[in-house]
């Protein structure tokens, strides 16, 4: 006992922190055995198709439903007017407006919702859609948010054009939303006077989609007998749903029963509540009878949570030697027809204000202006914490703008910019508490690793033969784990979560918890946590969430917030097992709890380790008779977690390009990344969530984008025109990590899933834009597809033989 | 997605002949491929129909005529037509102004400007083509405003840019299984004719989506070669 090549085997067995265990859900997910809400299949379900606006912006004259209702098979045809006398024609969204569940007078953007028809399969439900004939008149519609503030815009918001508020302050125009502002501008305006050097650039976060592979959808049933409504769905935040759903039905929230299932990918997605969820509801108490609705591919792009569509402008201003004195940052926010973007009640611009990155900026001062547009609602974080995709992107592009103009190289000026080690925990300018972190270190590791000064020796010889080639660097500062419900809620709900553990006689322990996975792989990263600190085997520990009756309260999953809020709560919730489990050893073993110290998986009398419980042990005695006086049977805990911080986890990525300049395509030659999110629990997960994060950021980087015409048209719905890389085009990635654990957090986790993708889109867009700097070129906006890289080399008149 | 399109016709007759049939709206929609007048609300309002087909996929829409403008002295036209394809998931409006230039006395000139605008589907999957599209559409219109005039003395001679009827030849010759060569070129000439010469009778048909596209590949190519003389 208690030797070392014991104590090794034991904590081997355990399988817990830090070992690449390989992922529990896989067994079900690779033999396609995973259960999604279009497995559900429920006796005498109805289907749903919606009726949807092929204008973006029109007067709804009449609704004429007799042909769809002949037509076989369908049950029924529900609009707005059906919807009024249960007062579920609108519904309050998590930005703080209201959106039309099914279209009220008139439509705001292309693809609307309304109308749904009812049938008894959805073949029947699809004809009977095509049958509602619709009576439009056309109006301007208004696509370039620039716009949407003239004198003589036309008014999108009929049902608001009187408020003066949409609960996030005054609004200046009736298409205005809100004007939102951190820092001290008369300080950073101070900076720019004496500043030896300002650069300005107009940066373009264009709008894009997360298109997750499953897209959204559910099934809704009520119970007419019991008064119970069952809702099977795809969300990210079961629990908040099921709020939003008392709050609009007036259902009790113990009648309600919110299921998420297996989800097919969120990436933010899947936060909001849309009409579809609603209409499917109402359909199913008006007729008693389960209705299943479920998103095509177009519907999903087109219609719900769309990201960014962020048209900023960055400036900095800096000494001679690259030192940033004063940032200005501001944005001009495309929320769409309806502000239904998902953010914490207090930050109306997410987390924006994190734009000044890794960097010790003194002054510095940001506002966002959001504004309506004939487009769809939405405003979700794409695989990112809100806004913070959009905030990184302008200081890591900004930074190389500066790089440029002082013709100092791209890594020196960001060593000469980093907040120090020391200097943590470190207050931003803009009111952030960077928690820990250790930047110098991490770039250096990477530009030894790719051999940075070789590349650019390299750059320099392939300039002079005319060919492009670009390095790119990113060193960025994510801010995860929303949130500490003093700043942060939803709905007034703040923003903790939780984790509920029972532990049964034999050892065996299920774990309940407020968050949803959608592939994170949250049933083996719990569980690997409880191991290490209840000393069970984490092949016997079970994870459950999404449930809403079985699993304790939670804020859900999305901002990487599992590990930071709900890890948290897990060793919390384990640790107080744990101090049972002592005082229970202390009884047996007939000595002071002090006499006891921890190995692996028991506790043990210190000076003589022959004298032990191990932990499977004292799971059987809590179910028995013989416990310390007074104490109840049962190993059981929940645990709320209230963190006190936001965490900030970071990374160093160098990505190296080519580019063909007579056909604009762009070769992504090598990615390297270094990503430090504190404590890792399972670093194959890690790696994994990586590689998904680089390749999301891969395709925002050189394809992606959600594109209108001028009359709000979509012009890139589909898989047909919408890029979605596969194994053919991503490639290959390395990673690599260092650890600095957050101070704040019970393990020392920060999470990770969103840094790369966040940090990944700034690093391949300043290679690109690298490949052109000697010719001039400070900034290119995404996407960097062949044609938009093209049509740069050709105004630069190098695709010329 | 919204296209402008300007196009002249040089016309095998008397300009008062084609302006006679220029005024003849339900002789004139039977010019246009695939469309048909299916009721008169009054003077000047129209209800009718247009199909298009690409391959398997097909639209047709339902809309409303509205002539907003006849001049007699000028031999000017202004409609404006709008509608929803019967699906309800697109929409499109067309604003139409189109005169006769005489040019001598057998000869005139058909000479239209039209702006074009789809939405939803069509303008999403469909914008890509459109104004290929369009300008075949007018190719064909023209085509058979001229087949149904009275033939001039001298030998009768279809529209020119000659482009319009090749196309159609063409594409029947490359697709014959499909359609064959009158459905586009003949399109939508019923045997009651009334102010023009009767003209073989066809079915009315849709628009032939694969006769548009190899029109549109052979303009497309055309284009190429100007390009490279140029």
């Amino acid at each position: 006992m208690g030797d070392m090549s014991d104590l090794q085997k034991r904590e081997e067995q355990l399988q817990g922190m830090g070992t690449s265990l390989l992922r529990k859900e896989d067994a079900r997910f690779i033999r396609g055995q995973g259960s999604y809400v279009d497995d559900i299949k429920l006796p005498g379900m109805l289907f749903g198709a919606l009726v949807r606006s092929p204008y973006a912006h029109a007067r709804i004259k009449g609704i004429d439903k007799s042909r769809a209702l002949d037509s076989p098979g369908v049950v029924a045809v529900l609009t707005a007017d059906d919807l009024k006398p249960l007062n579920l024609h609108w519904m309050p969204t998590l930005g703080g407006d209201v959106q039309a569940v099914l279209a009220d007078k008139k439509v705001c953007f292309q693809l609307q919702e309304v109308a749904m028809v009812l049938a008894t399969d959805r073949y029947a439900a699809a004809d009977g859609a095509a049958l509602v004939e619709v009576d439009y008149e056309e109006l301007p519609a208004i696509v370039d948010p620039k716009k949407a503030m003239d004198a003589d815009a036309p008014l999108i918001r009929e049902d608001i054009a009187e408020k003066k508020d949409v609960g996030h302050g005054p609004r200046q125009h009736p298409n205005h939303i809100f004007t939102w502002e951190a820092g001290d501008k008369a300080a950073a305006d101070a900076a720019f006077e004496g500043a030896a050097v300002t650069v300005r650039e107009e940066i373009l976060n264009p709008r894009v989609h997360p298109c997750p592979l499953e897209t959204c959808g559910c099934v809704a049933s009520f119970n007419k007998p019991t008064g119970n409504l069952t809702v099977y769905m795809t969300s990210q935040a079961p629990h908040l749903v099921r709020t939003v759903l008392a709050m609009l039905s007036g259902i009790a929230e113990s009648k309600i029963r919110v299921v998420g299932g297996d989800i097919g990918g969120g990436f933010g997605n899947k936060v909001p509540v849309y009409p579809g969820y609603v209409v499917a509801i109402v359909a199913s108490i008006v007729t008693g009878v389960p209705v299943k609705w479920i998103e095509s591919r177009i519907d999903n792009i087109s219609t719900t949570g769309f990201a960014r569509d962020y048209h900023g402008v960055g400036e900095l201003a800096a000494d001679a030697d690259g030192r940033i004195k004063g940032l200005r940052f501001t944005a001009l926010a495309d929320h769409g027809a309806f502000n239904s973007h998902v953010s914490a009640s207090k930050f109306p611009a997410g987390l924006f204000s994190i734009c000044t990155g890794s960097y010790a900026i003194p002054n510095a001062y940001c506002r966002v202006d959001a504004v309506f547009t004939n487009k769809a609602p939405g405003g979700v974080a794409y695989r990112c914490s809100l806004r913070v995709t959009e905030a990184v992107y302008l200081i890591e592009r900004m930074i190389d703008v500066l790089a440029q103009k002082l013709n100092i190289d791209k890594a020196e000026i960001r060593r000469r910019n980093f907040v120090a080690k020391e200097e943590f925990p470190y207050q931003t300018s803009l009111g952030w508490t960077i928690d820990s972190g250790d930047y110098a270190p991490a770039l250096e590791k990477v530009l030894k690793a790719v051999d940075y000064d070789g590349l650019r020796r390299e750059q320099v010889e392939k300039r002079a033969k005319g060919e492009l080639m670009g390095i790119g660097i990113a060193t960025f500062t994510e801010i995860v784990g929303a949130g500490p419900t003093k700043a942060c809620d939803i709905l007034g709900i703040g923003l903790f979560d939780s984790c509920e553990i029972r532990v049964h006689p034999t050892g065996g322990v299920i774990a309940r918890l407020g968050t949803m996975s959608q592939g994170q792989g949250h049933a083996t990263t719990y569980a690997q946590i409880i191991a290490t600190e209840l000393g069970l085997p984490a092949s016997d520990i079970v994870v459950e969430e999404g449930d809403t009756d079985k699993a304790p309260y939670g804020a859900g999953t999305w901002g990487s917030r599992s590990t930071p809020v709900s890890g948290a709560a897990t060793a919390k919730a384990a640790r107080k097992i744990k101090d049972k489990a002592k005082q229970i050893a202390a009884h047996l073993l007939e000595v002071g709890e002090g006499d006891l110290e921890w190995e692996v998986d028991r506790f043990t009398v210190k000076g003589n380790p022959g004298q032990a419980k191990t932990m499977k042990e004292l799971c059987m005695a809590a179910h028995q008779g013989d416990l310390p006086e007074g104490m109840e049977q049962g190993l059981n805990a929940v645990a709320y977690y209230d963190p006190p911080n936001m965490t900030f986890p970071f990374g160093a990525y160098v990505c190296v390009v080519d580019v063909d300049k007579y056909t604009g395509e762009v070769k992504i030659r090598r990615f390297y990344a270094l990503d430090d999110c504190g404590t890792r629990i399972n670093p194959m997960i890690i790696e994994g969530q990586i590689h998904g994060g680089l390749t999301e950021a891969f395709a925002v980087a050189l394809g992606q984008q959600v594109p209108f015409d001028e009359n709000g048209n979509h012009l890139g719905n589909s898989l047909m025109d919408y890029f979605l890389p596969t194994a053919v085009e991503t490639p290959h990635w390395e990673t690599d990590h260092t650890v600095t654990p957050s101070p704040h957090h019970p393990l020392g986790a920060k999470g990770v899933a969103e840094s790369p993708h966040v940090g990944g889109i700034p690093c391949i867009s300043n290679a690109v834009v690298d490949a052109f700097a000697h010719l001039g070129v400070t900034h290119m906006d995404m996407p960097h597809s062949a044609f938009r890289v093209w049509q740069q080399c050709h105004a630069l008149g190098i695709d010329r033989h | 997605m919204k296209v402008q399109i300007e196009k002249s016709f040089p016309l095998a007759a008397s300009a008062d002949a084609a302006w006679a049939l220029l005024q003849d709206l339900e002789a004139v929609t039977q010019c246009m491929p695939g469309a048909r007048i299916t009721e008169h609300v009054d003077a000047s309002h129209f209800k009718g129909t247009v199909g298009v087909r690409v391959g398997p996929a097909s639209m047709a829409f339902r809309g409303e005529v509205e002539v907003r403008e006849i001049d007699a002295a000028t031999r000017s036209l202004h409609l404006i037509g709008r509608g929803t394809d019967n699906t309800g998931t697109s929409g499109a409006a067309m604003d139409l102004r189109a005169h006769i230039e005489p040019d001598g006395p057998a000869a005139c000139k058909l000479v239209g400007l039209s702006e074009v605008s789809v939405s939803g589907k069509a303008a999403t999957f469909g914008g890509r083509l459109m104004s290929g599209v369009a300008d075949q559409v007018l190719q064909q219109f023209a085509a058979n405003f001229a087949k149904r005039l009275p033939p001039a003395p001298q030998e009768p001679v279809v529209a020119t840019p000659v482009v319009a009827t090749p196309v159609v030849a063409d594409a029947a010759a490359t697709e014959p299984p499909l359609t064959p060569p009158i459905a586009v070129a003949a399109a939508a000439t019923p045997a009651t004719i009334t102010t023009a010469m009767p003209v073989a009778e066809a079915p009315v048909r849709d628009i032939n989506g694969l006769a548009l596209l190899w029109g549109m590949v052979r303009d497309w190519f055309h284009h190429l070669f100007e390009a490279k003389r140029a």
